[in-house]
């Protein structure tokens, strides 16, 4: 009996995808979460004349960033309050597998809101054309999802263990998230509305691909420790 | 060696379980009993000292004696939000079993859980749910058994079960049972080991032994 | 043997105050009464030789705290906790006189405190939040995970740092011109010299905090166990 790391994985992300549809606790408040934003963006920052169409990225991003601090406090819930983590722990899975594991289910919960937010940010806030470049806004959103979810797994693997941890987590996690914020707010602008820089979006785009793949270097590197009790 | 703070949990334990031998640990709480366990389960690491499990030294080679362990505590350790069969299904995965259905089949049909198989655990009584985390534990056929404070969920059908899994450890396999309860920790395992502040107090073997006469002699050295 | 340990580290570190005292006195000394004056900016661009190499000593406090934290997860030393603990601290304390420096300079320059096209007041900004979580972090962990999950924010934190100045430049320089740019490579000579002095007076003040720091928590340590041993 030679445990296969990739009949791990795709166990441990079958069990989460499960205990979602059961509850669908998370992505629904995920979803109403990121709505909430946009419009609380709109009230706050615009008047009905106004034309945001050239902060849309940072709408978006900020948004989703926000919306990504819930899913990620969310991602060991199961675990916690049905006192299973032990049970995982026992186990003879690479930690390694966890991780990616929830980076996994993480970036779920995000395609999940991107899905209704993408189209909605076109909706509410862009003049001008949009649609023809929405293929290139789910792409860049894909890959700095990668960069969340790896991100975002190794934070809560840390937050599990502390006091406050829904305070300690955005804390935590929101700080290690501007530069991401950044070039994925960069790279929507430069292809929302009448803008379409692909040169620019392109250089956005492989900085976002730099993140997380630093991230996962960081995490190889130190997620062993992390449930090394 | 286990510290929390300056105080030591678990100090100076030196013990070891053969092949086919049931190992009680009993003590009153903060005894360090749930440390030494945990040690063993690989789920802490001792500061110092020696540790092997199962033929494979711990901490450097947890993960493969991780497959090799079965782990019980009064909490089942399965999703409650799943149902039965996922949650077998998961730690089938998860330790590589063949034929997963064929074996979670088996061992839902040995702990009686086989037509609520697909039920939610939340709707299971708690004993029902202690009864999964049983054949979770035996989903892999370990050969260590690590069992802390097991018998505080069961019901009676748990309970008997897992003296009767306690008594197949005379084959091939090795158990260390946690437990604050003397008289049955004399009854089911071969040697019994009091614990107290981190420290082995007393060792004996049970062969021989009365339970009423182990308790008194129990009650004198945790006082 | 900690005693003395704790001894030769006192040495160690009145030693490197020592240094970090004279070689600051001869920065100050070399930059206000030595250096030529800006032709452009007059007597406030003095401020740049301790601006930047303050803000280059955070920097190297974190890398510092990072090496540690590495070294703390390899061996499960405490010793590595408590450099990487300190280490921190102090470059806190640097990112925040980098801001506080960079902020009278650009008040002097553009009359404005705050600058978001500034990329090193931004990036310092961003890199002191990160930073500050850190004690966040490690005052809700109990005792037994501390030291490794300071660790491994140690790691994570400082391979954010290259990320967020990156990414703040890459920010500005789309948006705005970099305007803020008149030091960098091309000082002549005259000021380079005065420049590398006070740079190498900040990491004399760098590493004099550190074995001071060092000290006070071993002398603390020591003292716990002195005050244990008496009560048993």
């Amino acid at each position: 009996m030679k445990p296969r790391p990739l009949r791990q994985l795709r166990a441990l992300v079958l069990k989460d995808l499960r205990l979602e549809l059961r509850t669908r606790d998370t992505v629904i408040a995920m979803i109403l979460f990121a709505v909430l934003a946009m419009v609380l963006f709109q009230f706050g920052f615009g008047t009905r004349q106004s034309d945001l169409t050239k902060f849309a990225g940072g709408l978006l991003w900020v948004t989703l960033a926000f919306t990504a601090v819930l899913g990620v406090g969310r991602s060991y819930v199961a675990e916690r309050e049905q006192r299973v983590l032990d049970g995982l722990l026992v186990a003879p899975v690479p930690r390694m597998v966890l991780l990616v594991a929830k980076a996994i289910a993480i970036v779920g919960y995000l395609i999940a809101v991107e899905i209704l937010v993408v189209p909605l940010l076109g909706v509410f806030f862009i003049n001008g054309p949009f649609w023809s470049d929405i293929g290139w806004l789910f792409l860049s959103c894909l890959i700095a999802d990668v960069g969340i979810g790896i991100l975002g797994a190794l934070i809560a693997s840390l937050a599990l263990f502390t006091r406050a941890r829904e305070l300690l987590l955005p804390v935590l996690f929101l700080p290690l998230l501007v530069p991401l914020v950044i070039a994925a707010a960069g790279a929507t602008n430069a292809v929302a509305g009448s803008a379409h820089d692909l040169v620019q979006y392109r250089n956005y785009c492989l900085f976002l691909v730099g993140y997380a793949v630093l991230f996962g270097l960081v995490a190889y590197a130190t997620f062993e420790a992390v449930f090394d009790d | 060696m286990k510290g929390y703070g300056e105080r030591r949990a678990v100090d100076r334990v030196d013990l070891s379980v053969g092949e086919g031998e049931a190992l009680a640990v009993v003590g009153p709480n903060g005894a360090g009993k749930s440390t030494l366990l945990r040690m063993l389960a690989t789920l802490l690491r001792p500061e110092a000292g020696e540790l092997e499990v199962a033929g494979c030294r711990l901490p450097d080679e947890a993960g493969r004696a991780r497959g090799l362990i079965g782990y019980l505590t009064h909490d089942p350790l399965v999703y409650l939000d799943l149902t039965a069969w996922q949650n077998l299904e998961l730690f089938a995965d998860l330790y590589g079993v063949r034929e997963p259905s064929a074996r979670i089949e088996d061992v839902l049909d040995d702990v009686g859980l086989l037509s609520r198989a697909f039920e939610p655990v939340r709707a299971f009584s708690h004993g029902m749910a202690q009864r999964l985390g049983l054949a979770r534990l035996m989903l892999h056929r370990p050969v260590v058994l690590l069992l802390d404070e097991p018998h505080s969920g069961l019901d009676a059908q748990g309970a008997a079960l897992l003296d009767r899994l306690l008594g197949e450890v005379r084959g091939t396999r090795a158990a260390v049972l946690v437990t604050h309860d003397v008289e049955r920790a004399v009854a089911v395992a071969d040697r019994v080991m009091v614990m107290r502040l981190g420290r082995v107090v007393e060792s004996v073997e049970t062969a021989g032994l009365d339970p009423a006469e182990f308790r008194a002699t129990y009650e004198a050295l945790v006082a | 043997m900690t005693d003395l340990a704790v001894r030769l580290r006192g040495k160690g570190s009145a030693l490197w105050a020592l240094v970090a005292a004279v070689l600051s006195v001869v920065a100050i000394c070399g930059v206000f009464l030595v250096a030529p004056e800006d032709a452009d900016q007059g007597i406030i661009q003095k401020i740049f030789y301790f601006h930047v190499p303050i803000a280059n000593t955070s920097l190297v406090a974190f890398g510092v705290a990072c090496v540690a934290g590495i070294l703390a997860l390899r061996t499960r030393s405490p010793r590595w906790d408590e450099v990487l603990t300190a280490s921190i601290g102090i470059g806190l304390l640097f990112a925040g006189l980098t801001i506080v420096s960079g902020s009278i300079w650009a008040r002097a320059s553009w009359g404005h405190w705050w600058r978001w096209d500034d990329t090193r007041l931004t990036t310092y900004l961003i890199i002191i939040l990160i930073y500050a979580a850190f004690f966040v972090l490690r005052s809700s962990v109990e005792a037994d995970r501390r030291a490794r999950f300071s660790a491994i924010y140690a790691v994570i934190a400082f391979a954010s740092v290259p990320l967020s100045f990156y990414a703040v430049r890459i920010a500005t320089s789309f948006i705005h011109p970099v305007v803020f740019n008149s030091h960098g490579a091309n000082l002549p000579d005259s000021m380079l010299v005065w420049f590398i002095v006070s740079q190498a007076a900040m990491l004399a003040v760098f590493i004099a905090f550190l074995l001071l720091e060092l000290t006070q928590r071993r002398t603390e340590s020591s003292l716990r166990r002195l005050r244990l041993a008496l009560d048993a």
